[in-house]
């Protein structure tokens, strides 16, 4: 299965490094700056794309890395030439384009697998199995944390291309609340109002469950740069699962202190298992064997309409049901 | 391919019996033990095939056995596995004797079968980290080497790790062949010298040593300390810990390679409070290096001889507690 890889920002070298690891068909990259197409390209010894759709004439299934605001067309495109996409989270801006994008790969009959990763991070993955099988009780409250520093001038920054804080970053959150805990029933959203105006932002949202289970998701853009952190806590009425980021990683290193900051934070999972190559490889073995993905496209649409959900709230300051 | 079982006897059977499981072309024939109760109580809960004898499951001719005897009984099962013409991979320590390792090492030799020694941390992804960090010479000379391999008293899992005549001693036996090991893979030298203190503070119920303090000189003048104690509380949230601390002239490297875990709090469970690991298991990766060798003959990643030095390390840490002065475990015959 050859692979090509469009869009050659953080999370297209990310994602070309796992592939490289996993020893996959990485065979050609496109970004729409072709400087970068060449540095990249060469870097990783690829082939270098002049524009989307040589690329796309030259694979099988295409990881789309490109900003959120451009998903829909990049998607389209691939499904009209017959090629699978991976497409980097979050599904699209909007919960219609992103029933746009589903239906173009139902229609084209090609498969589309949306990189929700925290579901591919170890230690959520674990948590979620003690949760399905009983260990802890009926789960009571859980507390999701993901906070980071403002990211990079560009389209990030602007909600009308990115989505903003809780469709580009919260989203994660969201989507494992509602993998472990199954569809809120409702979202309740404030914004920090004392970073309104900055590119900072900062959202704690309260999800409650049809079966009267708790959420306090929180999603930051505002904290010093350098710092990522996440953090997990899940209560239930026979036991307690608790993970943080501030825990020590299996390997530190003390070097001396003058190294500058990283450009955009990434959470580090360990040394032990990388999550992006989990969570590609899975996506290759399911397109190989024709098995079904761990995320349906479907709940990369939920996933949406609940960041959606926290926008619109924390914006209103309203309750908005989503059952 | 092949595969038994000798001895139910160390609790690590258990795990490899999942990590035998998930190799795929590998067939688990069943487990010996001269232990009925053990051996039923075992058949049942894995629905495995259990031989009373060890000659027993060696009539079957599995292509290669794990040995998870007590430590002192290590010998006369690698010598007849070895005579059936099966591979061997030995627990840790291979023996509790330079004499048993050696009579070990003939037999093997004799019937051209190999024998690999259970070192999993070598299989650990942080252990292998720190070794291709302190090869690469990122952290300069190296200074100082810090080791934990601290836990809790075994005996409540099995009570023969506490008794002298099957352990070949206490914490010193059971936990310090685990760094000296990793000293000897990640530094590429040999022990040049053991000093070592020995005492029992935690458990006056036990004839063996609950407490062990090493501090080994590599070659070269490297300074490196072991704690083996089983100084953690039976309430601890985990079995223990192995943790290294290394400190070279351009910078350190701290590992803890149990670090990725959970908080877990249950009610009614083993531990009211665990800390549940996310990592994978450094044991699969030693297995499938042991069958990996077997399949293809080659040299087994961890060598008699790496069993052989580290179990001289043990040795070498009892003969200075009673001696009180340094003791070279290159000389230990």
């Amino acid at each position: 299965m050859r692979i090509g890889i469009a869009g050659l920002g953080t999370m297209g070298r990310v994602h070309a490094a796992a592939y490289r690891r996993m020893g996959a068909r990485l065979v050609a990259a496109y970004d729409a700056d072709p400087a970068v197409t060449e540095r990249f390209a060469g870097e990783f010894e690829l082939e270098p794309a002049p524009d989307y759709e040589s690329l796309l004439r030259s694979v099988d299934v295409v990881d789309v890395c490109t900003p959120t605001f451009t998903h829909l067309e990049m998607a389209e495109t691939a499904f009209a030439l017959g090629v699978d996409v991976i497409l980097e989270k979050p599904l699209a801006l909007t919960a219609s384009e992103g029933r746009q994008i589903i239906s173009a790969a139902r229609e084209s009959g090609r498969r589309l697998f949306v990189a929700m990763v925290v579901r591919f991070f170890p230690q959520y993955r674990k948590a979620a199995e003690l949760v399905r099988a009983g260990e802890l009780g009926r789960v009571g409250v859980m507390r999701l944390k993901r906070v980071a520093f403002p990211p990079a001038a560009g389209w990030f920054r602007d909600p009308a291309r990115s989505g903003g804080m809780p469709v580009d970053l919260m989203i994660h959150d969201l989507d494992y609340a509602r993998w472990v805990l199954g569809q809120p029933a409702s979202v309740f959203a404030r914004r920090s109002p004392a970073l309104e105006g900055s590119a900072l932002e900062h959202v704690q949202a309260v999800l409650e469950f049809p079966n009267g289970a708790l959420a306090l998701v929180e999603g930051g853009w505002a904290y010093p740069p350098g710092y990522f952190r996440t953090s997990l806590d899940i209560a239930g009425d026979r036991g307690l699962v608790e993970w943080s980021s501030d825990q020590p990683p299996p390997l530190q290193t003390l070097f001396p202190k003058d190294a500058p900051p990283p450009a955009l934070g990434l959470p580090m999972a360990g040394l032990e298992e990388d999550p992006y190559e989990l969570e590609l490889r899975h996506a290759l073995e399911a397109l190989e064997s024709g098995a079904p993905f761990e995320v349906a496209p479907e709940d990369a649409l939920a996933a949406l309409e609940l960041a959606l959900a926290v926008r619109a709230s924390a914006d209103s300051g309203k309750v908005v049901e989503v059952a | 391919m092949r595969v038994g079982i000798m001895s139910f006897a160390h609790l690590h059977a258990e795990g490899y019996v999942q990590n035998l499981r998930r190799i795929p072309g590998v067939e688990l024939i069943g487990f010996s033990d001269t232990d009925a109760e053990r051996g039923r109580h075992f058949s049942k809960l894995y629905g495995l095939r259990w031989f009373w004898t060890h000659e027993d499951l060696l009539e079957e001719r599995p292509e290669a056995v794990i040995i998870t005897s007590e430590n002192a009984t290590r010998r006369p099962l690698v010598e007849m596995a070895a005579e059936s013409g099966a591979h061997v991979l030995s627990e840790k320590p291979i023996a509790t004797s330079v004499a048993d390792a050696i009579a070990m090492k003939r037999a093997v030799d004799r019937a051209g079968v190999l024998f690999m020694t259970a070192f999993p941390m070598r299989f650990s992804p942080a252990v292998r980290a720190l070794r291709e960090m302190v090869a690469s010479g990122e952290l300069g000379r190296v200074l100082a080497v810090v080791g934990v391999n601290h836990s809790e008293n075994p005996k409540h899992h099995r009570p023969w790790f506490a008794q002298k005549e099957l352990a070949g001693g206490g914490a010193v036996m059971d936990h310090s062949v685990h760094l000296a090991d990793l000293y000897r893979w990640i530094f590429e030298a040999e022990v040049d010298d053991v000093y070592a203190r020995i005492g029992n503070p935690f458990d006056p119920d036990v004839d063996v040593e609950t407490a062990g303090l090493l501090l080994l000189n590599m070659e070269g003048g490297l300074p490196a300390s072991i704690d083996a104690s089983w100084s953690r509380p039976s309430h601890y949230p985990r079995w223990g810990h192995l943790r290294m601390e290394v400190l070279g002239e351009k910078g350190a490297a701290v590992l803890d390679a149990f670090a990725g875990h959970l908080h877990l709090w249950r009610r009614g469970a083993g531990r009211d409070y665990e800390w549940l690991g996310y990592h994978p298991d450094p044991n699969q990766g030693m297995i499938d290096a042991f069958i990996a060798s077997v399949r293809d003959g080659g040299e087994p990643p961890v060598t008699w001889r790496d069993g052989f030095e580290a179990m001289r390390v043990a040795l070498a840490a009892y003969q200075s507690a009673a001696s009180g002065s340094g003791v070279r475990p290159t000389e230990l015959k």
